[in-house]
Order: structure tokens, then C-alpha cells, then sequence
């Protein structure tokens, strides 16, 4: 698997959006709520995304609407979540030590 | 409406595009530097360029998804694809972080890197040919060629300069390059390059005519004045060339 952190912002969020299973246009909309409108994804941008994390296996497609050839959806698989999980140790320990600046000691 | 256009710079590109589609036409076929534009109203579309691993082609999870997203894919060229979404829809940007676009570009760079190489190939073969040749008097011909495909082997080469700059700049802004680290590919070749080996080929390729007709008697000076032309272009070219070196 190798040392995947820190992820990317859009990585992150794209992740955190497919906790249930969303779709493209979804995705988009949601990381953009999330953040209040800091965080908006270009087509290439969550294209790209989806393709590299599907390759390593950190989600998969959930269903595909074959009739109206609409809406794939994606949901974040348990390596996703490992991931996830690995990357949120990451930005609390950041955290905790970003603390330390208030009290101005070590 | 039809126009010709040589563009390399998917930037410019992407700019001339989108300055079009604001004054009503909007481009919607490509064909070897042949742009045709319909009719539409000012600004009624917003275009980008993408880049893809195939050619002529593009996979069906990509037509699906920009289909989903309201894009349009009006066409498709090389490895390059032109698209399109209706301005009413929203902002159309594709690559809205850095590291998406350092990808984007890096693609981009591979894609000219091996182009060059394949007309180097090309050329190498033309030269080839030229030598061996029996009757040398149709050597204009490979040669001719042979210019030709040097004159894109420089234009790839700039276009290959320009996008290294773009990657420096973008690494730059995510800390994994330091700025200020020495400017590799500074040096671009000169534009005139490109332009007198193009004259040249084209003097090379002028076919013979019949002798003794008056169009021989035009034809030598012509292209005299075309291969002298070439000449000054290609060195001024060099010298502009060495000058950036230099500094």
C-alpha cells in the first residue's frame, strides 16, 4: 500500500462524500456544502480522483442505472475507511500541536 | 464558418475557443488545423481542452461521466478533447486544484515528448532515404520532408519548455520544488527555426518543371529567394537561440 498520506483536499472530501453511496454531480455538490462553497470540483479534477481511488481500491462502484445510462455511483470501501481513518491520526495530531502556539510553550 | 489554425498551446487554444463562442460562434468539429464554428448565441457555451490516454477515442467511463456533468465532448483529436457546457450551467473549469493540474500537465509533456521522438524517427528515416536514393535529382523531395517534420520537432520542443515552466511554477506553490532552483529549459528554440526550416521544405518540394517552359525560368530564382530566406531565418533563429543560452 505504501505511505499514501497526506491526502490530497480533494481526496479527502471526495472520500468523506461517498460515506453513502453519491454519485458524480453529488460529490461535487456535497464538497462544496461541506466546506461552504470553499471547495469546488472540476470535472477533471473529481474525474481523475474517482479513477486513481478506484485503482487502489478505496471505493467502487456501488450501483449503475443502465436503463436511463445515468448516475454511477460510488461508496468508500473498508481500505477507504483504513485510509480515512490513517489521515484523521494525521491532521489531529496537527491539531494538537497547532494548540501549542496559544500557550506559547513546548 | 471554417478557419485554419496551428495551435499547439492547449492555453491559447482553449482562449481563442471561448473568445469565439463570446462573439456568437461556436466551434463544434476539428480537422488537421481546420476549426468549424456554428452559429450560437454570445457566450452561450464555455469550452476547455482536456487531455486523455487514448487516441482518436475516448473510454466510456469518461464520455459517461462528463455526459453526467453536463459536458459535452464536441470532439476529439488526437489524444486532445474539445469540450463544451452551457454557460447558464455554472462556472466550467476542469482542473480546480494544484495537484489535478501538475497531472494534467505532466500528461501533456509525455505526450509531446514521445510526438518528438516520433518525428525524429520520421526524420531520420527521410535522411535515410535521401542518401540512398539512385536518381539524386529527387532528393528535394525526402529533404523537403525531413525540414518540414524538424521545423514541428522544434515547435514540440518550445511547447515541451513552456509546459516544464508551467510544472515549476505549480510545484513551486506545493513546496516540493524550491524556487529559485536553476531554470532547466530556459532556453527555448527561436521561433524563426521553426519558420525557415518550413520555407526550406517548401523549397525543397517545389516539383521541376518541364524545361524550357517559362515556368523554369520563373522557378529558379523562386526558389532560390525561398532556400536564401530559409537561410537567415534559421540562422537568426540560432543565434536568438544561443543569446537566451547565454544570458
Amino acid at each position: 500500500m505504501g505511505r499514501q498520506t497526506p491526502l490530497t483536499e480533494a481526496l479527502f472530501y471526495i472520500l468523506l462524500s461517498v460515506r453513502k453511496p453519491n454519485h458524480g454531480y453529488g460529490i461535487i455538490q456535497d464538497v462544496e456544502e461541506l466546506t461552504g462553497g470553499r471547495v469546488v470540483l472540476g470535472p477533471g479534477t473529481l474525474y481523475g480522483a474517482i479513477q486513481t481511488m478506484t485503482a487502489r481500491g478505496w471505493i467502487r462502484i456501488y450501483s449503475e442505472e443502465t436503463e436511463s445510462r445515468k448516475k454511477k455511483e460510488y461508496i468508500i470501501t473498508d481500505l477507504g475507511r483504513e485510509i480515512f481513518a490513517e489521515e484523521k491520526r494525521r491532521l489531529e495530531e496537527l491539531l494538537q500541536n497547532a494548540a501549542k502556539m496559544e500557550e506559547g510553550t513546548w | 464558418m471554417v478557419k485554419f489554425k496551428l495551435m499547439l498551446n492547449k492555453d491559447k487554444e482553449t482562449e481563442y475557443l471561448n473568445e469565439m463562442a463570446a462573439q456568437g460562434y461556436a466551434m463544434t468539429g476539428f480537422f488537421a488545423g481546420f476549426y468549424t464554428f456554428d452559429r450560437c448565441r454570445p457566450g452561450e457555451y464555455v469550452y476547455q481542452v482536456d487531455i486523455t490516454e487514448g487516441m482518436f477515442r475516448v473510454n466510456n467511463d469518461y464520455r459517461e461521466f462528463m455526459w453526467e456533468m453536463g459536458v459535452e465532448i464536441v470532439c476529439i483529436w488526437g489524444m486532445w478533447v474539445i469540450l463544451r457546457k452551457k454557460a447558464a450551467e455554472g462556472p466550467f473549469v476542469l482542473y480546480t486544484d494544484v495537484e489535478s493540474t501538475i497531472e494534467h500537465y505532466e500528461k501533456i509533456k509525455k505526450m509531446f515528448k514521445i510526438a518528438t521522438i516520433l518525428e525524429l524517427s520520421l526524420i531520420v528515416v527521410e535522411l535515410v532515404g535521401a542518401a540512398t536514393m539512385e536518381n539524386k535529382a529527387d532528393i528535394g523531395m525526402p529533404l523537403g520532408f525531413a525540414c518540414l517534420l524538424a521545423a514541428f520537432v522544434v515547435a514540440f520542443i518550445r511547447e515541451i519548455s513552456r509546459v516544464e515552466g508551467i510544472l515549476r511554477e505549480l510545484r513551486e506553490r506545493t513546496g516540493a520544488e524550491s524556487p529559485g532552483k536553476e531554470r532547466k529549459g530556459k532556453g527555448l528554440p527561436s521561433g524563426f527555426l521553426s519558420l525557415g526550416l518550413i520555407l526550406n521544405g517548401i523549397g525543397c518540394l517545389i516539383p521541376r518543371a518541364e524545361e524550357g517552359g517559362w515556368l523554369s525560368i520563373l522557378q529558379g530564382p523562386a526558389k532560390w529567394m525561398l532556400h536564401g530566406l530559409a537561410l537567415v531565418l534559421v540562422i537568426a533563429g540560432l543565434v536568438f537561440t544561443m543569446r537566451q543560452h547565454g544570458e
